[in-house]
């Protein structure tokens, strides 16, 4: 989030306050007339619920105008439901499941023992994990740490080499030999040997060429002079036009996430028909 | 010492070694062992959320005790935490241990539905009024590079959208309305496939020297702590 | 570099009508109810396709790692899928690996469930008609689990009904036994880690669904044939409600999301025609 703005504009705390106090009656107005809540047929936890929750949108947004402290109560407030919420879902969903249930509602003595002898010393290996946060004994959490990483390295080789490496150059190399085996059975120069032979046939040479440039530009160990200068830069055109295609997605997702706001505010808070 | 440093650094390299290893043997044996070590991570990853809070909170206390800028916010996330804490042990009065009541909203519900789901999703929905702020007041194509870059951004960006098909129609004709959302395409498909599995092959060349360097014990930083 | 406050206010105002301008070109399209037909794109059809090639009684696992902040992209796509499943008689198995989206999964599911009872009069219920799993740790850990012992690695759903003999449940014995897989992922852990220790390590064609800043990155994955389709964005979602012929919210977010990238598209382009008068202007005085 960009820094709080000084005050430029020469305009009077007071006039802000009372802008803000309108806008505080116009809202609560608006929600009371569109929601109801306190009608017989309402549900009034819910619509409660709906108005708080737009209020919270709109003190949101009001970081557009300025960071203002009702957004930074609401910020800490979020952080903080945020915690407790994933607090008790990993009670509920994991430490409950994995270890209270398997020996405090173990179902019969065998499945206590069975939980005894599988899960001990996870378990331990779970509370020394949590040692990290003192200095002193810190160095016992290096066991669970040590347990994880040295899993998830081993593991990491062989998968890694699978899928990113092999079934990409698998497919890299696929589309020039799908050419070769189906070059016999179409007529040369007709319209199906270039829309279905050449035109893929050249895209997967364009797609070569950039892998390789894309991989050499960033590979430090020989000097990017010359014929490697000019493949480097061939690289970074590449890198760029990827780089825009992203950007030009990123622009979607986030104006999406807009429009998913709004459509809670204009259906929900509005009650305006779809 | 021995037990601080050495036998944490032979525990990476057995485990790792078998985790390796166990990809590679079809004997039951091997897939037991997966089956039981998966379990283990599983359990162990429940007492994670603990470092995670700890380090949130502690970060707070600090700048209550301090009475740093900005001190009296944090309070809010006490507060918070702390509702949300003791509505989810009420459970809709079931208490801790019971699975959570499905027939009626309880506080806890209410909670992650009016409080935590608008402002997470209010939060990030922010950055689409920066980008057009940013858009219009700092990309510029001044040199090659950075005009691919806002070439390919305006292709996709409006190719993307079912105005263009419009838009298409209109300028070439009915039949070619697909001209920007298959230009769109050809930019995702070609230069973008081309970069992304450049990175991808890149990336994958790292992981998998980093994960040797941790196995003989060459990359140490995940032990954290003095060099003891 | 330090500016006047004159400098400094107006920067401000030009930020502020930018943002102005961009509230507007969200809104005003649903206040005219407009609508603008599109063709969806073909990953979105491949991945179409595939589920609705599935027999009745097939088993869908549908893994929804996303929490509220991607809910405006992945909520449609999510409810689309289920919507699609449930229409097919295929058996959705639901889970989450983030732990701060559970129980907006959770409401979405039963949400459709409800719906889907109320159109058809007959009963949707979990662990017979869908099972709802919910969320473990362990991440990839928990996908190699999944891959070996299904119902060792979750034996209570997240309504705490035992796996083991569950209707919903039979013949799956783990991830090899499964038709299908959908991932929607907001970002780690999500697609990639469902490829790597999932499809490529069991078997079973996995579909995607990201937000629309993820989807660049999975190109090489759908040409690879390591994903079956892909929905990318609040775009994916739309073209997904139009093969199904049902369109929802992210139908009604086209028009708007086409006004917002149309504004975007004229401010770069007016902006860089700004500098190349500039630099014309420039030029010119050097000359003369």
């Amino acid at each position: 989030m960009s820094e709080p703005e000084t005050r430029t504009d020469g305009k009077t705390p007071a006039l802000e306050m009372g802008a803000l106090a309108l806008l505080v009656v116009v809202f609560l107005i608006v929600s009371l007339v569109r929601l109801q809540p306190f009608s017989p047929t309402a549900d009034t936890a819910s619509a409660i619920g709906i108005i708080v929750a737009a209020g919270l949108t709109f003190v949101m947004y009001s970081f557009l105008y300025r960071d203002n402290p009702l957004f930074k109560i609401a910020e800490n407030l979020y952080v903080g439901v945020t915690l407790g919420y994933g607090a008790i879902m990993t009670w509920r969903l994991s430490l409950m499941p994995e270890v209270y249930d398997p020996f405090f509602n173990s179902p019969t003595w065998g499945a206590f023992w069975n939980s005894a002898l599988h899960r001990t010393v996870p378990i331990i290996l779970g509370v020394l994990l949590v040692t990290r946060l003192s200095r002193k004994y810190g160095w016992l959490s290096r066991y669970s740490y040590a347990l994880m990483i040295g899993w998830g390295s081993g593991l990491a080789i062989p998968l890694t080499v699978h899928s990113y490496i092999l079934q990409q150059l698998s497919s890299a190399i696929a589309p020039f030999h799908e050419t070769v085996a189906h070059a016999a059975a179409v007529p040369i120069f007709s319209q199906a040997w270039f829309f279905e032979l050449v035109l893929p046939a050249l895209g997967a040479v364009v797609v070569m060429i950039g892998t390789v440039a894309v991989l050499f530009y960033f590979f430090f160990s020989v000097e990017h002079k010359r014929v490697g200068g000019a493949i480097s830069r061939l690289g970074i055109f590449f890198l760029m036009v990827c780089f825009g295609a992203s950007f030009g997605y990123t622009v979607m997702g986030r104006m999406s996430l807009l429009i998913g706001r709004v459509q809670f505010l204009l259906y929900e808070w509005l009650k305006i028909p779809k | 010492m021995v037990y601080k440093r050495l036998i944490p650094l032979l525990l990476v390299f057995v485990i790792g070694l078998l985790g390796f290893v166990q990809e590679f043997v079809p004997h039951p044996l091997s897939g037991q062992f997966r089956e039981e070590m998966t379990m283990w991570f599983r359990v162990i990853g429940g007492f994670a959320l603990f470092i995670g809070a700890y380090s949130l909170l502690h970060m707070h206390v600090a700048r209550i005790r301090r009475r740093m800028a900005g001190w009296g916010y944090s309070v809010f996330v006490f507060l918070g935490a702390a509702v949300m804490i003791a509505v989810g042990l009420h459970n809709g009065g079931l208490g801790p241990l019971a699975a959570e009541p499905q027939d009626r909203m309880t506080w806890f519900k209410w909670g992650y539905e009016n409080i935590q789901v608008p402002c997470s999703a209010t939060i990030f929905s922010i950055l689409a009024f920066f980008m057009a702020s940013a858009a219009f007041r700092t990309f510029r194509a001044r040199n090659v590079g950075a005009a691919l870059l806002l070439g390919a951004a305006v292709i996709v960006m409006f190719g993307r959208v079912p105005v263009s098909e419009a838009v298409g129609g209109w300028l070439f004709g009915v039949g070619h309305s697909g001209v920007f959302p298959r230009a769109a395409d050809a930019i995702m498909e070609y230069p973008n496939l081309a970069a992304q599995r450049g990175i991808m092959l890149g990336v994958s060349l790292g992981v998998i020297s980093q994960a040797v360097r941790i196995l003989f014990g060459i990359e140490r930083s995940y032990l954290g702590g003095s060099d003891e | 570099m330090t500016r006047s406050p004159a400098d400094l206010l107006r920067l401000r105002r030009t930020r502020h009508v930018i943002y102005l301008l961009v509230a507007a070109v969200v809104v005003l399209p649903y206040l005219f109810q407009l609508s603008m037909p599109f063709k969806p794109s073909s990953w979105a059809e491949k991945l179409y396709h595939r589920v609705d090639s599935l027999k009745s009684g097939s088993h869908v696992l549908l893994s929804f790692d996303y929490d509220p902040a991607s809910s405006a992209e992945l909520n449609p796509m999510a409810q689309a899928l289920l919507r699609h499943c449930f229409a097919k008689g295929l058996v959705p198995i639901v889970m989450t690996h983030w732990v701060t989206g559970v129980s907006q999964v959770e409401k979405l599911l039963r949400d459709t469930a409800e719906e889907v009872q109320k159109q058809t009069g007959k009963p949707v219920e979990s662990g017979k008609d869908y099972v709802f799993l919910g969320f473990k740790p362990g991440t990839s850990n928990l996908v190699l689990n999944m891959g070996e012992n299904l119902k060792a690695a979750f034996d209570k759903d997240f309504y705490k009904q035992p796996t083991e003999s569950m209707p919903a449940l039979t013949g799956v014995q783990s991830l090899k036994n499964i038709d299908m897989a959908v991932d929607l992922a907001a970002g780690t852990p999500g697609v990639e880690m469902w490829i790597v220790y999932g499809s490529d390590r069991f078997h079973f064609p996995l579909g995607a669904g990201t937000t629309a800043v993820q989807a660049p990155q999975l190109y090489p994955f759908i040409k690879s044939n390591q994903l079956v389709g892909l929905l990318g964005g609040l775009r994916g979602a739309a073209d997904y409600e139009q093969l199904l012929k049902k369109p929802a919210d992210a139908t009604r977010g086209m028009l708007a999301q086409s006004w917002t990238h149309t504004l975007l598209v004229i401010l770069i382009i007016g902006a860089n025609l700004r500098l190349l008068a500039g630099l014309f202007r420039r030029k010119r005085t050097r000359d003369a």
